[in-house]
Order: C-alpha cells, then structure tokens, then sequence
C-alpha cells in the first residue's frame, strides 16, 4: 500500500507545497532576512570588510585570529569569508527567487512580501557584484557575478552558470529595484510589523539609490534619493539625540535616521560572532580604528563620541586605542541591529549625484544638512568642482564609517589609498593598496570552480 | 522333528503378533516398567538434550544436562528411539529397567545440520549459500560489553574491530569489506526475526551500541550471512551482509538451572612504547631544545622554562592520573525446561564494567523469557520478550578538551592536577594550570555524560500446519527503546564554566515493529520422499518511529553541586521535539529443489518498498539463485580416502543498500530557531533533495566448496566473492548559485572481491586428549570502477580514482632525515628521484599502502584434557597502515607546549651526520613533516584476545554427591598480549576503517575468574 510508505519529515515540508499562503510566504521571507543576519554576511563579515579592507580600522596585535587575513591582505581562493558571501548570498538569493517565483496570488500581503524578496535579491546581487567584479565605474563589461533568478527546486541543482557581465548585473538590480516599488503598496499590510528591521517601500529607494550611485548614474540616483526624501525621514536633532540612537537595539518606527537594518534580538544574534563583538571593547575589541580616522574629526564633531579612547591590553602590554563604538550593547542580551541603510547615506548620495551634475547649490545644501547636524559649530562648507566632491566623499567616511560602505567608495572613485601602519599596536601592515591591485576583488571560491568549471577565475588568484 | 509352539525365535515378536493380532488386546495383558538410564557419546560424556519416544505412542522425554532420563509405564516390549541431530538414531527394546544407550555421530552431518536465513530453515546439504555460524558456547561468559566484540576473528571475513575502550562502545562491523561510501556499511542486524535498529542511536553519547543491552549468555547462536542466496531474502538492506542472533529457547526436559558468576578486574592496555608520553625530566629537554632550536637566547629559554614550571620540581604523570584498575563482575542466571508441548527459557544477566579510563563504565541488567507452546498438532505459539536496561558514562573522546584520553597524551607533566593543599587544580591562568585544556581530573569528577538505554524485544509466531505440507507462519515482534541522555557541564571548569554551569537532556524512542505472514509449501516429486520441492511466500511490513525531544538550559545553583537536573536551570536555552520514521513493504518468494540430498538448487525473488526512497523509485526487486552439488554422494567420490566429504556451492543474486537518512531524497523548505526573523518564524529551503535518488544495488556471486575431513571431524571451507557495488550514492558537488553545495546522487561502482579459508573442527583427537580449532581468514579488495566526472582525486589522505582501492594513501612522502642538519626531506616528484626540504614543494604520491587490512582473520583453539580445557583465541589484521588524528601535536616541535611521543624524544636529530628518521627538534614550519607518509605506521598486528583455562569439577566426589551437572571454574585473560610489525608505531593498531586512530578512550586487559554451575 502506498500510504503504508509514505514518510514526511516533521520539520520541514517538500518545497513544492511551502509557498501557498501568506503566511507560508511570510514564514520563508523571514527565513531569508535571517540568512542576511549571518555573520558571513551582512550580520558581520559583508559588513566589516568594507571597513576593513579600507583605510579605516586596524587588526590589533593581539587578537582572537578573526578575520586575519583580510587585515593582511593574503586571502586567497580557497578563503572562508569569500567563500561564505557567495554562498549565503546565493542560498538566500534562492530563498527570495522561490518567494518571487511561487504560485501564490496576488494580494495586498504578497505583493508586500514579493517586492521585499525582489529588494533582498537586488541588494544580494549589489552586494556580490561590489565584491567579485570590478566597479562598473571601471569597466562595465567586466565580469561580475552570475545571475539566477530561478528557484533551484525549479531550475534543477545541475545548472552551471557562467559569470554575467557587470552592466548585467546591475541591470537585474536595478529592475528588480523597480518591480518591488512598483508593487509594494503604499500602507504596508499587517502580514509583519513596518519597522526598520524590514524592508519598506522608501528603503527599495534607498538601495536603488545606492546601486545608481555606484553605477555612476547620478541623475537616477538623485531621482531615487530624492523620493526618500519625500517619505518623510529626518535626522536626529542634537547631541543627546544622536548618542541615544546609536545606543538603542530597537528597530524604529519613527523614519529617523535608520531606513534597514538587520535584526539582532535576544534569542537571535551572532553571539560572540557578531560584529558588535569583533569591534566593541566589551566584546572582542580586534579591530581599532586607526589615528588617521579619529583625525578626521573635529572635536566638536558628535561623532567622534561613537569612537571610544581607551587602551587594549592589561600591566605592561596595554597601549592607548580608539575602539569602535557603534555597537555599544555586547553585555545586554538583546544586541545592536546592523544598520545597512541610514537617510544620512541618502542625503549624502543626493549632495554627491548633484555635484556630479554640476548643481553645486543642492549639492552643498545636502552636504550641509547632514555636516552641520553632526557639527554644531561647523561652518557650512562652501566648496565647489572637484574639491566638492572630495568633501563630500570625505563626509560619507565621516558619517558611515564603520558601516562597511569605505571600501565601494575607493573603488568606484578607483583611487590608490592607504592603509594607515598602526606600529607595535597593529598585527601587521598592508600598507598601500594601488589601484592595480588584484587583491581589491574578492576571489570566486574555488568550490565553486571546481563544481562550476565554466566560471571564471579573478585576475591574480 | 516338526516345529512347534515356542519354536519362533523371541526376536520374531512381529510375527507372533501378527499371527496372533486378535488376541493381543483382548486377552493379553502387557507389563509396565519404569525405564531410566543415561545417553552418552562414545566417548562417554553425558549427552543432554536427547529425544527418547516410546515408538508408536506420544509418550517422550528428553535427557537432562547429565544425559540422564526417565520414563515410567513403559510397556515391555516397547521400542525406546533415542535420537539427537547430529548422531545415529538408535531404537532399543524395552526389557528392562536400566537402559544406558551410546550415540555415534552421524557421520554425514551434512545432511542434519538446520541452517537457517531467517525466512527459511534448510539442512546444510540443501544449502547453497555462504552462511558462517558461531554457536553460543563462544559467546557465552566473555568479558565484552557488546556481542560483537566476541565476533572479532571468529568468522572469516567479518571484522568488528574495538575502536574505543568505553564499555558499551558502537562497533563497525563490515561483512567483505567496503560496501558503501556515503551510506552505512553496518551489516542489517537481526534477532528471533525482528529486523533491529541498531549502530550507535542517541543524540549525546560519544559511542554507544544500540546493542549493548543483549546478554551474550542468551545467545543461542550467530549466523553470518555473506552472499546473494543468504541475504537477498533481506532484499534492500542486504548488500552488506546480515547478522542473524538466536536466543536460547527451552528445551524438553528436567528443568536446568544454570549459575554463571565471573567476577575480575581491567587494566589499561598501554600505547607500544613509542608512543608513551614523557617523564618531567624528558619532557623539559625537548621544550628547552625547541626553543634554543628556534634561536631563543638561553636568559630566553629560562625565563620560559621557569613560567611552565619547569624548575618547580612539581610534576605528575597524566597517563597515570588518568588510568585506573577497573573492576567488573557479571552474574547470569538461566532456568531451561518444559515438556513435549511447552518449553521455556528464563534469564536474567547482570553486567558491569570500569573502563580504565576515568569516569567511564556501563552497567547492564537484562532478562530474556522465551516460550514456547505446542497449542494442538496443527498450532504452534512461539512467544519472547527480551529487556534490557544500560546505563552508562560516556566521558568525551577525540580531541575534545574534556576528554580524558586525549588530555592524558597532551598535558604537560609541570601542569600542576593538585594545588598544595591536596584539591583539584582548577585555575585557568598561568602556564602551570590549565588555560588551554581542561584538568580532566576535575571533569571526570563534575561533568556528567550519562546514557540510560531501555530496550524492549519482543516477538510472537504462530504456526499454523494447514495440512501435511503447507504451512502457514504469523510473526510479528516489536523492538521498543529508549534513551535517555543527561549531559550536565560544571561551573568551575570547562564547557559550563561561562555559563554558569549547563545540562542537556535529550529523550529519544524508536518504536519499530515488523509484522510478517509466510506460507510454506512442499511438494515431493512423483510421490520420492528424497526429490522434492520446497516454495515459501510471504509479506513482510515494518515500520519505525523515531521521537527525539530535547532541551537545553544554564545558570544553575552555585553551591549546590549535587543539583544538576535541568529544572534548576536558571536560563531555558533551547526545545527540541521531533520525530523521524521509516517504513518498509515486502513481497517474497522462494523455492528450493532438493535431488537426494545430492543436488539442490535455491531461488528467491524479493520485492521492497521504502519510505526512504523518492515516490517513483520506492520500489524494487532483488532476487537470488544458488545451487549446491554434494559430491559426497557420489559413487565415485567413495574411491578416495582423503576426504571424507565435499560439497561444492555457488549462487548469484542482488541486494540492495537503503540506509539511507530519513527523508533525505524529499527538498525540504524547513523550519527551525536559526531560520527565525526579527520574532517571526522563519522557513528556509534548506535540503536540495533529490527525487531521481535509487538504491544502491550490490550484485554479488559467490562459489564455495565445503571439504570434511577425518568422517568430518574437521571442515575447510573456502570462498570466493565477487561483488559489484552500482548505483553507489555519492554527493556530486553543485555551483553553489544554486543555494546548495553538493546533491546526493547514484553515480559511481566498485567491486568488492576476495577469498575466505576456515579450517574448523576437532583437528586432533588423542585419547582423551582434543584439540578444537578454529581458523580463518579473508582476504579482500576493494576497487573503484566508475565515479562522477570531475571527482577530485584527492579525497583527505586518500587517492579516489577508478582502478584504485577506496582507501589508499596519497600523501606527501617522508623520504627521511637529512644527517647533515636534521632537516625532514620529501620527495618533489611522483619519480621520488628529487628531494626537498620544504613541505610546500614536495608532490602528493600515491602510496602502495591502504588503510584497510589486506587479511584478516583468527585462530582460536580450545584444547581439553578430561575436565580441563584450555582457549586460546588470537585474531590478526595485516596488510595496512594506520594514522593518528592528533600526532601533529606529539610529534611536532611548533607544538612543543604538548607532550610528546617517546619514539620522537629517543631518536631526535641531535648530531651532525646522525642518521634517523626523526627530524631535529625545531619549531620550522616549512619543514613540518606532520602532513606526510611520515605519520603513516604499520598497522599490521596479531592479538592474543583470550585465554582461558577451566575445569569441570563435577566428578570430583564432593560435588557428585550435590547432584550439579556441571561444575566448571574458569580464569580468563583478553588482551594479553599483541604483536605489531612497526617500531614507530604510537597507537594501538586497532582502529577504524578510514585507518585513523581518533584518540579514542584506550582498550583494556581483563582478568576475570568464573565458575558455572548447572543444576
């Protein structure tokens, strides 16, 4: 009898029969913001290394081992944190692709849903491309990272693609960006709570505004940016303000400052992989930020509060070091949320997208609105032409370092830099990093290659 | 003279009632006497358990364990048939009072001898397949925890090696070799009929055998089977081969009364010499000549020689810390009787068992009830139960910092067990206590890791005799157990130490049942008795649930230390609660023709369905046919005098592997904590699956010849194998774009191929003088023939290529020391004609050398004396080479924190033009010789795995006049001695099939003395 032999799991149900209500949808997209939480991504690595492999922080000289080999600049093809971007960008790219795909009707509820897993999708996609193909601002018909956009319980587990051209990839990005505005409706239904920790209607924005702005398509990006604005999202209003936002876990509900960030709650977090651990001197404190960085800011600058002048190390060993302190709660059960889109991005991308348009009035005006709210005492910046540019550049470091976006601004802009020799404080240098560097790609993990040999290698691995 | 009345000789009786056949009961009347007497062999030891029937009446009784028997109102005249498998049947007139009978033995046991595969019971003439049998007596009063460490050497191509010293360990068992690479290679287990879970269940223990519980004193009998005609009946989890167990059962009778005591003690089997750990005093040589060798200045060697207390005076050794003299006792009683109609057996065992190693041991209390009960000529009810409770500690093994083994080897001897005061050292700072590892003294004494296992076997059959020759057979039988695992981590030091102290409880459940309806039919040809037909046909269901529910929780009393049940938890960490089943459907067929004894041929056809299997595949056939010539009763076989028999047998068919894991052919969108969002449950796409998934399908020819020597005192057997292994399921590797790493996939072949000798029997018989023997051995090879396309040859140490056997070395090769500077040197190329000294730079070679024994085998003898017999058992492995996981840390000097091997510290480079093959100690990682041939040793080993002497007191005159029927003291050694081939060889040689030793807890030796008493 066939009933007699028909055995199902009772932790999970064949993936043909998991998408047939809202509530199955919703069930799967939390399952796919969660893979986001890995630390392996956004909970962590995907994050740190845009500061990392930058010129902001340092790997103290003594440290847990974490994370060493980007500090060095020595990863090579068979590296784990390479590795694991592509593979949980991609196991969560599968995730979003089956909630795309699935049969389940149109409703108000999965229209929310559907749009939130084509933002996931092309901020996976924005993300792997930044990582493992060159700045379209280079050379848009490099190789970038292949495009599926078809659930594998659909696609088969045996396809073999090959690496889609950047201008590809950011096209997928950018349509994916589209569709999920265009079908997220404007009150968000009940199915989740509309908080940060989600992906609302204005965020699809803001991630499009980012990925134009890497594109170097200034106009769309202002457009994009210029359409956050008009969601109503503001700043926070004096030093209090400001230090009580970056101390607070909660997710929020009130368009301040935080558009998207990744949740971290008491039962769900990284533990002592998260990234508040690897910075925060209550954690692990292995990353320091450099003297260069602290330099940037001027003492009035309330920012410079997030970074905290202490020293590393006990009796004789210890030395005077600046940790990162964005993420202040490590001894609370309930840890900070990772914050991966914040307006102050937003107005900057907007200061930038006019200055490269030559409309040095808005430019200032939005470099002003987010420099002056940080300074009290600053004098509005008057710059204009390149130096403009340069400025804003620069406030884009002063506002989202340690936010992991350093990295992608020094190669789109395709500058040589340097990374600050920290001396006895640091593990070892990597000093300068030319643009010719093979190392500023990710490379394309060697499993992949060896279970896809039509993949192309990065240059110099 | 003419003949008379009273003429007819006496002995013509039968004519005198047939002439006078109407008188006899009317007017004649017969004599009762009460008949007695002993049944002996010819060598006038007590046989018991022989038939005697009165002829022509249900009048019968059997001997008791001294032979003896009883019948009353027998009338005179009577024919008294004494019969036993096995002898010459005799019938003797009753004419009096006293009848003692001597059996012969049958010489052509062949033909008497029941074999049986679990679905049918044929004689040893009839059979075609290759089926090995142990009998009890072999099992019975061993001093192992689980049965099928008494397997070890026993049956020629079964190997079971102890891989760990706990008590109640899992242990592999593999029938001819290899027969899988991603599934289980475990044989299928079988007891009374029920197709068991077993291998090592439970979330927690480190090793544990679902089979601990099963007393070897209640066994009755194992039986091996090996090829297609054997174990295609168990169809698709056949393939790698079938372990039949058969309980005792009751016997017609005097009730017996059997009293087995043993009472003994364990001692650590230490590592060979090359692979003790240091003394203080050496132990500091090396760390010193590491760090001068690594160019530290001396004011830098001492300074720190002196944090790791090295000048302190203060040491100890670990290996002792860690080692004791374990105790171990078992108690067995057993009660055997019943009548013509209803027999029973009663047992109840206790067990337990010290290991050597700190905070490890098993107990065991067991008992087994079967019965059985002729209900009519037409019914027969057959009916056991089997319990069983284990309980056991399981300290870690491996290389995890709790456990003890591992700590034993890697602490250095200044690390401090004791503070001053006499209490355990517990500090984790400083470089004379224990920042790293934990102090396993202290663990052992507050950590707890405890199994309770209770298993219920249960089993009923009833047999319905339709007519004559159809027989209808109902069996079902349950297997009921449960385990229960309680983890607790102290507060103070190791794993709970940041938490407050932490427990793990975990309660998991199978219930398995298997239902099983059979007919048998046979047919005699043209009426002929000795040319028949045998066919059977039966339905075969099974079905087992798993029930795992698990919680997890820290903070827990500060000084309250005896409070480590997770209620007192402070923080609940984690719930678990689910459950995994699987299901089987069979049909089956079989039929046996018989020609005389002297021809016979065997066919069986099986159809299963499993739940393991995607929809569309789910079922399959396997099937069978075998044949079998008895030379013997040839004509011209009678010409030669050398031989006293031959049988010659072959057979071919197909089995099937489905160990698969539940479900894991389904894709699976699955539900989890990990997979949950900001509050909201959270659903992920997390198994690939794979709905094209078939059975792996084992197509297996076996020919085999069966010789008798001396009227069959003694038998060689001998076997060749063939097996061809397709449809192996391998994970292919898949683009991870994909969102999966690999998928299951039926890709890839190998054969598995060899010979197999066993010479068994009485090879000598002087007087009173025997000498039994048992000698095997197998040979096997196992060869890949098909694998994915792009498979990476390298596969860990191991060359994965079509053409070559799954597990041989390709390593680095270690070529020796250079004696000019002490370097390691490797060879560059596979030519081996280049050398370097840079690790980096030599080429992987593939090595003429395989993890998995060449042969194997055993050779165990019992000789005896008139009551004084003498076992010796010693099994060997040969032809391999093992590796240890954690050598690099003893025999390293970048490791040079950890105490090193013996062999490294005696035969160190230390000279200019010192020639040896152990480099100088110096911290050099590019010359690190660690992932080279350099720590492959010589596994090849012959073990001494038993003696024991005993003597039967019963005939001494003060236990006569008790009336026992046996009396029998025995002292038993295991483990006494082994014989390795390889001076550098660390580890004891015994070790898993992948050939690694995983610093597992330490076999041991027992010493026990017992007596066994029959009432």
């Amino acid at each position: 009898r066939k009933d007699f032999l028909k055995e199902d799991p009772s932790t999970a149900v064949s993936v043909d029969k998991a998408i047939l209500t809202d509530g199955d949808m919703m069930e799967a997209l939390a399952g796919t913001y969660r893979i986001l939480q890995s630390y392996f991504l956004f909970g962590r690595n995907s994050v740190v290394m845009g500061d990392i492999l930058a010129d902001n922080v340092y790997l103290s000289s003594s440290n847990s081992g974490r994370l060493l080999t980007l500090n060095n600049y020595s990863f090579a093809e068979g590296a784990t944190e390479s590795r694991f971007i592509w593979t949980q960008s991609y196991y969560a790219i599968l995730q979003a692709n089956r909630i795309i795909g699935s049969d389940l009707k149109e409703s108000v509820n999965s229209s929310q849903l559907r749009g939130e897993a084509y933002a996931i999708r092309a901020l996976l996609y924005l993300n792997l491309v930044n990582w493992y193909g060159k700045p379209y601002t280079v050379n848009p018909s490099a190789d970038g990272v292949p495009l599926v956009t078809i659930s594998s319980d659909k696609a088969g587990v045996l396809i073999m693609p090959a690496r889609n051209t950047v201008a590809e990839v950011y096209a997928q990005i950018i349509s994916d960006l589209d569709k999920a505005y265009s079908m997220m409706p404007e009150t968000p239904p009940a199915i989740h709570v509309t908080n940060t920790n989600f992906i609302s209607k204005p965020a699809v924005k803001a991630i499009q505004a980012r990925a134009y702005l890497y594109k170097g398509d200034y106009e769309k990006a202002r457009d994009a940016a210029l359409v956050v604005k008009g969601a109503g999202y503001a700043l926070t209003t004096g030093g209090p303000a400001f230090t009580a936002y970056w101390a607070s876990t909660l997710p929020r509900t009130d368009k301040v400052e935080t558009i998207f960030e990744i949740s971290n709650t008491a039962v769900a977090n990284n533990g002592v992989e998260g990234m508040d651990w690897l910075y925060a001197k209550g954690g692990i404190g292995d990353y320091l930020v450099t003297d260069d960085t602290y330099a940037i800011y001027s003492a009035t600058d309330i920012r410079r509060g997030l970074i905290l002048n202490s020293t590393r190390g006990t009796g004789a060993s210890a030395f005077q070091a600046y940790y990162v302190n964005k993420y202040q709660n490590v001894g609370v059960a309930d840890r900070d949320e990772v914050k991966l889109f914040r307006y102050a991005e937003v107005l900057l991308t907007l200061a930038e997208s006019y200055a490269r348009l030559d409309d040095g009035t808005n430019a200032r005006l939005y470099l002003n609105m987010v420099a002056q709210n940080r300074d009290p005492l600053l004098v509005a910046y008057t710059y204009t032409g390149q130096a403009l540019i340069d400025a804003i550049i620069l406030e884009r470091r002063k506002e989202l370092a340690f936010e992991g976006l350093r990295f992608f601004d020094l190669m789109r802009t395709n500058v040589s830099f340097t990374r600050q020799n920290m001396g006895a404080k640091a593990y070892s240098f990597y000093t300068n990093v030319a643009t010719t560097d093979f190392r500023r790609l990710q490379p394309i993990p060697e499993v992949e290659r060896i279970a896809n040999p039509t993949i192309v290698k990065n240059p110099g691995y | 003279a003419s003949p008379g009345p009273g003429v007819f000789p006496k002995s013509s009786y039968g004519y005198r009632l047939k002439e006078n056949g109407f008188r006899l009961n009317g007017d004649t009347k017969i004599q009762s006497i009460n008949v007695s007497g002993t049944v002996t062999g010819v060598d006038g030891e007590p046989l018991p358990g022989v038939s005697v029937q009165v002829s022509g009446s249900s009048q019968a009784t059997s001997t008791d364990g001294s032979g003896r028997y009883q019948l009353k109102d027998v009338a005179e005249g009577a024919t008294l048939t004494f019969k036993m498998i096995g002898y010459i049947s005799q019938q003797v007139v009753v004419n009096r009072s006293q009848i003692n009978v001597s059996l012969k033995v049958d010489v052509k046991t062949l033909n008497e001898v029941v074999i049986t595969d679990g679905y049918r019971t044929t004689t040893l003439a009839a059979n075609t397949s290759a089926i090995s049998s142990i009998k009890g007596d072999v099992m019975e009063n061993k001093p192992y925890s689980t049965f099928a460490q008494t397997l070890q050497g026993q049956i020629a191509g079964l190997v079971a090696p102890t891989t760990s010293g706990q008590p109640g360990a899992n242990v592999d068992i593999r029938i001819r070799g290899l027969g899988s690479l991603s599934l289980s290679s475990s044989p299928l287990i079988v007891i009374d009929g029920m197709i068991v879970n077993s291998g090592k269940l439970g979330y927690n223990s480190t090793t544990a055998n679902a089979l601990a519980g099963l007393n070897q004193n209640d066994i009755e009998s194992v039986d091996v089977l090996k090829d297609a005609a054997a174990t295609a009946l168990y169809g698709s989890r056949g393939s790698s081969g079938v372990i039949l167990i058969t309980t005792k059962r009751g016997k017609s009778g005097k009730t017996q009364i059997r009293v087995d005591a043993e009472y003994g003690s364990s001692k650590a089997m230490d590592n060979p010499d090359a692979g003790k750990v240091l003394n203080a005093a050496d132990y500091a040589v090396l760390f010193r000549e590491a760090l001068t060798n690594a160019g530290n200045t001396p004011a830098q060697v001492e300074t720190a020689a002196e944090s790791y207390g090295l000048n302190s005076g203060k040491s100890n050794n670990w290996y002792d810390l860690v080692t004791r003299t374990g105790r171990q006792q078992q108690y067995n009683v057993s009660m055997n009787g019943g009548t013509e109609k209803t027999k029973l057996f009663a047992s109840a065992g206790y067990f337990q068992q010290e290991a050597t190693t700190i905070a490890s041991d098993l107990k065991r209390i067991s008992g087994l009830f079967n019965f059985d009960h002729e209900i009519s000529k037409r019914f027969q009810l057959t009916a056991g139960i089997n319990f069983s409770n284990v309980g056991q500690n399981t300290p870690y093994g491996t290389q995890f910092s709790g456990s003890p083994t591992w700590a034993s080897r890697v602490l250095r001897p200044f690390q401090r067990a004791y503070n001053d005061d006499g209490s355990i050292n517990t500090s984790i700072v400083g470089n004379t206590n224990f920042p790293g590892i934990y102090n396993p003294l202290w663990i052992a004494g507050n950590d707890k890791k405890y199994l309770s296992q209770t298993r219920i076997l249960g089993n009923t059959k009833l047999k319905w005799n339709i007519w004559d020759k159809l027989n209808y057979t109902s069996y079902f039988s349950i297997d009921y157990n449960t385990l229960e695992e309680t983890l607790f981590l102290n507060a103070v030091m190791g794993d709970g130490a940041g938490l407050k102290g932490r427990s793990k409880n975990y309660y998991t459940r199978y219930f398995n049942w298997l239902a099983r309806n059979q007919v048998d039919y046979r047919y005699d040809i043209n009426g002929d008795q000795d040319f028949y037909v045998t066919a059977a046909l039966g339905y075969e269901a099974q079905r087992s649930k798993e029930y795992l529910l698990a919680a997890d929780g820290f903070g827990f009393p500060s000084a309250q230390s005896e409070l480590t049940a997770l209620t007192n938890a402070a923080t609940p960490n984690g719930a678990f609660g689910q459950y995994s089943n699987y299901a089987f459907t069979s049909l089956y067929a079989l039929a046996d023709v018989n020609f005389k004894n002297k021809y016979a041929l065997s066919a069986s056809v099986r159809r299963d369905g499993s739940s393991r299997f995607p929809t569309k595949n789910q079922g399959a056939y396997f099937y069978s046919v075998g044949g079998t010539w008895n030379v013997h009763q040839e004509d011209f076989f009678k010409k030669q005098h050398i031989m006293s028999s031959l049988k010659l047998r072959s057979s071919y068919g197909t089995t099937g592997n489905a160990s698969m894991t539940n479900y894991s052919w389904v894709p699976q969108a699955g539900y989890s904590s990990a997979y949950s969002y900001a509050g909201y449950t959270g659903q992920q796409y997390s198994t690939s699956g794979n709905v094209d998934l078939r059975w792996e399908t084992s197509k297996k020819f076996d020919a085999g010849l069966d010789v008798g020597f001396v009227d069959d005192r003694f038998m060689l057997t001998v076997d060749y194998y063939y097996n061809n292994i397709d449809g192996l399921i391998r994970n292919v590797p898949t683009s991870l774009t994909t969102g999966f790493a690999a998928v299951g996939k039926n890709i890839g072949a190998m054969v598995n191929k060899g010979w197999e000798f066993t010479l068994k029997g009485d090879l000598l018989r002087v007087n009173d003088f025997k000498w039994y023997t048992n000698l095997n051995a197998a040979f096997n090879k196992n060869e890949i023939t098909h694998l994915p396309e792009n498979t990476p040859v390298q596969n860990g140490s191991f060359y994965l290529k079509e053409g070559y056997g799954f597990n041989t070395y390709y390593m680095k090769e270690f070529v020796g020391v250079d004696p000019q500077n002490g370097d390691a040197l490797f060879y560059k190329d596979e030519a081996r004609t280049e050398t370097t000294n840079k690790i980096a730079d030599a080429k992987l070679i593939l090595q003429d050398k395989q993890a998995i024994p060449k042969v194997t085998g055993g050779f165990n003898n019992t000789f005896s004396y008139k009551g004084v017999s003498l076992s010796v058992d010693v099994n060997y492995n040969l032809g391999y080479w093992v590796t240890s996981a954690a050598d690099i840390y003893f025999t390293n000097a970048s490791q040079y924190l950890f105490n090193k091997y013996q062999y490294v510290f005696d035969n160190r480079w230390t000279t200019v033009g010192q020639i040896t093959n152990v480099p100088k100690f110096a911290t050099n990682p590019a010359n690190d010789p660690s992932t080279s041939t350099y720590r492959l040793y010589r596994g090849d080993h012959i073990r001494l795995r038993n003696v024991s002497l005993g003597y039967d007191l019963k005939n001494v005159s003060l236990f006569k006049q008790l009336g026992l029927s046996k009396v029998f003291v025995y002292g038993r050694a295991t483990n006494l001695a082994t014989i390795t081939f390889d001076k550098r060889l660390p580890i004891d040689p015994e070790v898993g099939y992948s050939g690694f030793d995983d610093q597992d807890m330490l076999q041991y030796r027992t010493f026990t003395f017992g007596i066994n008493v029959g009432l």
